[in-house]
């Protein structure tokens, strides 16, 4: 039992990495004021990018790199048609995504003559880390050990991200933007060039995330693989309210139940009810939160009006 | 339907086909050869007209279905999942009500698919009706969770028995729809379609229903003050949205499968999307874009069976229509406009929300 | 003063001309403004003022024309090249961000760091420096989305200090202050004055200009009317120069004595809050008898729109009654009150009087559409709605093709007077007029005012919320001041004055209400 969930631990954060990556990704976007709903289509890009690269130089690096200029090379058209074009944010990520299911799926059989998944033999992932140090811990070491290095990174791109939004300028300013344009834009800050710069970060950070995937769990590509990773790594950030740490907490949270899922399923668990379970957890909390906060603030109102005269002095702003 | 609007979809179809050349010559294909294929594979070869409708029929209830909930505001990505739950409540009566008349089971399947679809896309309505929750994510991941839970039911409790994959038993005889030319599975199910198609563009322009939910999408805030309860015309919305949805889903169990199939639909709810944004959320026009689709889809599932070309050109086509439609407005408004700079960059919402 | 060529004025802005589309904006304006000088830009809505202060910020650029500063050609491409010349504006709506601090959104732009890193002490300390300079209070820290306006607005002024701007411009700001909070702005601007800075004053309350500025400059449609010296100026020349001509202000007929009328519209002890779930309204009782006009005096923000929302239908009561003709009706749907004979002038007419992509056919029946001639048994009937839209536009003189034409291609003051027509078509026996000639020009104000006046002989009640005082004195019967979310009073107009009006609208207890 106790190796069970060891192994269930250790699964959940390689299931998390991924998720990471996609959710900080989606935070730079979205504290840009701009919703990026392609990201499940940059993991793709990505996935597949880091494959073919990994495939045709051997280098573990490049392939990496790849991945992640894939992922900024479809943010490109992505800013090109929101900010350049003005288009729907929405729509505009919806059609990054066929864009990339559809190039992925057209390229594999056109031009590697590959039908289905790709997995060359030989194909050189990402090894896994073996930390010493941390390793000799009882019962945590196995778990925390072993991992590849992208799954180490997710956790300092976290960091880097709180940093550079709450510490720098260029932090201070891409949130004015994506919080009143206007505002910003009479503040003398150029908005397009702080948001191309988001998007790109958002699309790397997809990139790497569909390296993980393509590279670090398994070393193959395949059409589906990213399996709806996008648009979890989105509710991800919802709920830590675009927040570097809280939405790594829910990303963590996720990736513990895509483990489960996996682990379950061999002691007979109808699998299907299992994928269902966090987009179904995602969709409940999204609804409960929303529900609780009105009812909140009916309670507040009429706690306030009760009291009549000597009611609080809540003053001009912010919430009790 | 506007004839200006017409013009403008078919020009950005044309924008879409373009691209698509493109990326077919710089992968070494004939793009002339490739598309005179799709032309004669999805219309002119014998039986092809009858199979681009019958690809159409679904895009048809789904692309009718996206465009009301876009038209009120609404940006329902959930057919998908209104589909699925009703193809299986479809399925359900089918193989279980076997002793009932083709005239009470066919009826009675489409009503029970229609309300459960409806009934499926309540929850997203009344969470962004009455608790301003986003409904693009809770509908998308509650794609997920129909399509994985009728999965669920087909491999479990209503698996077929015998069957390997995860299928239901086939539905009793009398439920299946009429073919109307054979050899293509082309059934019923066309009609009712356009029937679906001109209703709604009925409810949509004639009726006060109709009105409130336009008054809905275009100014929420104005249909209020003016006495439209916008909260429950946005939830009458994804009900009616939702319900044709399933309408969708009975028409492919009914009419061409005969049996839930898990996977049954390649994504019929997401290309009611393309649909309904290329014609502008107008339900005739979806008519014309559906069968534009479903050519394309035809077509593209004969080539890639005879000239190797993999059907996932048509996504790379779609993706192509959804950056050119999403943009077309602007560019006409820019070109209108050249002179001035724009002072202000921002992503307009589309369909218009408060 | 006369500029010459050994003292070139602080700011010269040489034949400026701006075309939006058809409409020509701003056509040859020169403007010349000396150091040290509070000069007044005036015009009514539409007049150029607000656009050419944006040529001069960097926000618009000019078609043709030349910006000087002391004396040299200058180039201001966009807002950044603006700060740097030292020229910044306080806006009418204030360009803050609310979920950043003072501090933040002082130094944004121009924000003092280590290689990239915010050096947020640097920032307070510089923020608390300037407080203390210019004698203006406001904790660096504080989330700007919780201070009151009036600090808000120091906040806007804060930031140009920060960036030392030399020039600075004020749209309209007393919009939304009070009185004394006006007095207050009042000191500083003489204070700023002081030191050196030029400032650009735009207003269109004539007794303000009078009051601070030292010289003025007339624009009217595009163009510049006059500029003069204050002291040769009075409220009769500007009004003649920005209007054309001498409009006689409509007066109601004040002589009268109050109406004996059944009330139409009664609210008790209404209580509601606001979109933050904060009390807006706090037990506001007003009635509103027929055959009178009660308008609803106040600075922005005390209510007025939760008030109006509540009377509309759109905002719950949290606690209270309101009575519309003896029945109440916080439970009744809108649609019903309108049925009921309530009408509604919104206060923003783009977002809430009209949607701008309908025809204005299916605007006019927007607030109807349940009703015979509009439709039956559910379906809609085209020719009632055009036919019903035709006689709305004549006969208010909306200037627009026809009933197909879309609500977006109308002015601001033809929507404004086609809203008020399709309000008062239905004859309304309560009407909310919230702000009904904000940014409307003159002579469509005056038809406005009119209609009102005359629905109200014709026996309805109208409760007008406005916060222009002139619009107040020349229509009301009584006047209600709201004040942090209650009545703070009410007044007959015959012996309502600006002060004992202003002083309610500031929370000074008043001696005697007539409620």
């Amino acid at each position: 039992m106790g190796t069970w969930t060891q192994a269930l631990l250790k699964n959940a954060l390689d299931a998390t990495a991924p998720i990471l990556f996609a959710a900080m990704g989606g935070i730079f976007a979205h504290q840009a004021g701009l919703l990026n709903i392609g990201i499940e289509g940059m993991m793709l890009g990505g996935a597949f990018a880091g494959v073919i690269a990994a495939y045709y130089t051997g280098d573990i690096v490049l392939a990496v790199l790849a991945a992640g200029a894939a992922g900024a090379a479809m943010a490109a058209i992505f800013c090109l048609f929101v900010l350049g074009l003005r288009a729907n944010v929405v729509v505009v990520g919806l059609a990054i995504n066929t864009l990339a299911v559809g190039l992925t799926g057209y390229l594999l059989p056109t031009v590697f003559g590959v039908h289905g998944a790709f997995a060359p033999p030989g194909l050189r992932g990402l090894a896994p880390v073996r930390l010493w140090g941390i390793e000799a811990i009882p019962w945590l070491g196995p778990i925390l050990s072993g991992h590849t290095i992208l799954v180490y990174l997710a956790w300092v791109v976290v960091a880097a991200t709180a940093f550079l939004l709450y510490r720098t300028v260029w932090g201070l300013r891409l949130r004015a933007v994506g919080q009143d344009l206007e505002a910003a834009l009479a503040a003398g800050v150029h908005p397009v060039r702080l948001q191309v710069a988001a998007l790109l970060i958002s699309g790397f950070l997809g990139g790497l995330a569909g390296a993980q995937l393509s590279l670090g769990e398994l070393t193959l590509f395949n059409k589906a693989m990213t399996g709806g990773r996008g648009f979890i790594a989105l509710a991800a950030f919802y709920f830590g309210a675009s927040r570097p740490w809280p939405t790594a907490g829910a990303s963590l949270l996720f990736g513990l139940f895509q483990s489960l899922q996996f682990r379950l399923q061999p002691l007979g668990w109808p699998p299907q009810l299992l994928e269902m379970l966090p987009y179904v957890t995602v969709v409940a909390t999204l609804v409960l939160v929303r529900v609780a906060e009105a009812r909140r603030r009916a309670r507040l109102a009429r706690l306030v009006t009760v009291q009549g005269q000597r009611g609080p002095e809540l003053g001009v702003g912010g919430a009790g | 339907m506007k004839l200006g609007a017409v013009t403008r979809g078919v020009f950005t179809a044309f924008l879409a086909l373009v691209v698509g050349a493109i990326v077919l010559e710089l992968t070494g294909r004939d793009a002339v050869e490739v598309y005179r294929l799709l032309v004669e594979q999805s219309l002119l070869s014998p039986g092809a007209l009858a199979d681009t409708l019958l690809n159409a029929t679904p895009l048809i209830f789904t692309g009718v279905a996206t465009a009301i909930a876009f038209r009120a505001g609404v940006f329902n990505v959930g057919v998908e999942g209104s589909m699925y739950l009703g193809a299986f409540a479809a399925a359900w009566v089918g193989f279980t009500m076997t002793e009932w008349p083709p005239g009470l089971l066919i009826p009675a399947a489409f009503l029970a698919a229609g309300v459960i679809g409806a009934l499926w896309a309540v929850l997203p309505g009344v969470a962004r009706a009455y608790y301003g929750v986003d409904e693009v994510v809770s509908t998308l991941l509650l794609n997920y969770v129909a399509t994985s839970f009728t999965g669920y039911l087909v491999s479990y409790p209503f698996l077929a028995p015998g069957a390997a994959n995860a299928m239901s038993p086939l539905i009793a005889p009398g439920a299946r729809l009429t073919r109307i030319a054979p050899p293509s599975q082309l059934n019923l199910s066309f009609v009712i379609a356009l029937a679906v198609a001109v209703a709604a563009a009925v409810l949509i322009y004639r009726t006060t229903a109709g009105f409130a939910l336009r008054a809905a999408g275009s100014n929420p805030r104005f249909a209020q003050s003016a006495g439209i309860d916008v909260r429950a015309t946005i939830v009458m919305a994804m009900v009616v949205s939702g319900f044709i949805g399933g309408l969708g889903g009975a028409g492919q169990i009914l009419g061409v499968n005969y049996r839930f199939i898990q996977g049954f639909s390649p994504g019929y709810g997401f290309d009611g999307i393309t649909v309904a944004l290329l014609v502008r959320n107008d339900p005739l026009g979806a008519i014309l874009g559906a069968l534009f689709f479903g050519a394309l889809r035809n077509g593209g599932a004969t080539i890639q069976l005879f000239a190797d070309i993999p059907i996932d050109l048509i996504h790379v086509l779609q993706a192509a229509i959804i950056l050119f439609v999403t943009v077309e407005p602007r560019v006409t408004g820019w070109f209108a406009r050249w002179r001035q700079r724009p002072t202000k960059l921002s992503g307009t919402p589309l369909p218009v929300r408060e | 003063m006369l500029a010459n060529a050994l003292h070139p004025p602080k700011l010269a802005m040489k034949n400026v001309s701006k075309r939006f589309g058809a409409v020509q904006a701003l056509c040859g304006v020169d403007l010349e403004v000396a150091r040290g000088e509070i000069h007044a830009l005036v015009g009514e809505n539409g007049a150029g003022k607000t656009t050419l202060m944006r040529i001069l910020c960097g926000l618009e650029r000019a078609d043709t024309g030349t910006v000087e500063l002391d004396g040299r050609p200058v180039h201001i491409p966009d807002p950044e090249a603006a700060h740097r010349l030292g020229i910044g504006m306080v806006h009418q709506r204030f360009k803050l961000i609310p979920s950043l601090t003072v501090a933040e959104n002082v130094i944004l732009g121009s924000e003092p760091h280590r290689r990239g890193v915010l050096d947020r002490r640097a920032a307070y300390d510089q923020v608390i420096r300037l407080c203390e300079e210019h004698h203006l209070e406001v904790d660096p820290g504080a989330r700007v989305g919780d201070l009151s306006i009036g600090l808000q607005q120091r906040v806007e002024i804060l930031r140009l200090l920060y960036r030392k701007a030399q020039v600075l411009i004020f749209d309209e700001p007393t919009a939304v202050l009070t009185p004394q909070e006006t007095e207050q702005l009042f000191e500083v601007l003489r204070a700023l004055k002081e030191q050196g800075a030029t400032i650009i004053y735009i207003s269109h309350k004539l007794w303000e200009v009078l009051q601070i500025s030292d010289r003025v400059t007339v624009l009217r449609r595009g163009v510049v009317q006059r500029a003069l010296p204050t002291s040769e100026a009075d409220a009769a020349v500007l009004t003649r120069l920005m209007v054309g001509q001498d409009v006689a202000p409509v007066t109601g007929e004040v002589s009268l004595p109050a109406p004996q009328g059944e009330p139409v519209l009664a609210l008790h002890d209404v209580w509601a809050t606001d979109d933050r779930g904060l009390p807006a309204l706090r037990g506001v009782s007003l009635t509103v008898a027929a055959g009178e006009i009660v308008g609803v005096a106040g600075v922005e923000g005390n209510g007025q729109r939760e008030l109006a929302e509540v009377l509309v239908g759109t905002r719950p009561l949290v606690r209270g009654s309101v009575t519309l003709l003896k029945r109440e009706i916080s439970r009744v749907p809108t649609w019903r009150r309108r049925l009921m004979g309530l009408g509604v002038i919104p206060e923003d007419r783009d977002r809430e009087g009209v949607s701008l992509d309908f025809s204005l056919a299916d605007n006019a029946i927007a607030t109807r559409i349940r009703s015979h001639p509009f439709s039956r048994r559910g379906f809609l009937s085209r020719r009632a709605a055009t036919m019903f839209c035709r006689r709305l536009i004549d006969e208010f003189n909306v200037v627009a093709p026809g009933p197909g034409t879309l609500a977006r291609s109308l002015s601001g003051g033809n929507l404004q007077k086609f809203i008020a027509g399709r309000e008062l078509s239905f004859r309304p026996t309560v009407l909310v007029a919230a702000h009904p000639t904000r940014g409307v020009d003159v002579g469509a104000t005056r038809f406005l005012h009119e209609r009102l006046l005359s629905l109200r002989n014709q026996g309805s009640g109208i409760l007008l919320i406005s916060g222009d005082l002139d619009e107040i004195f020349a229509l009301s019967d009584r006047i209600a001041v709201i004040f942090r979310g209650s009545i703070a009073g009410v007044l007959n107009r015959h012996e309502a004055t600006r002060d004992r009006v202003g002083a309610l609208m500031l929370g000074r207890r008043g001696e005697d209400s007539v409620a």
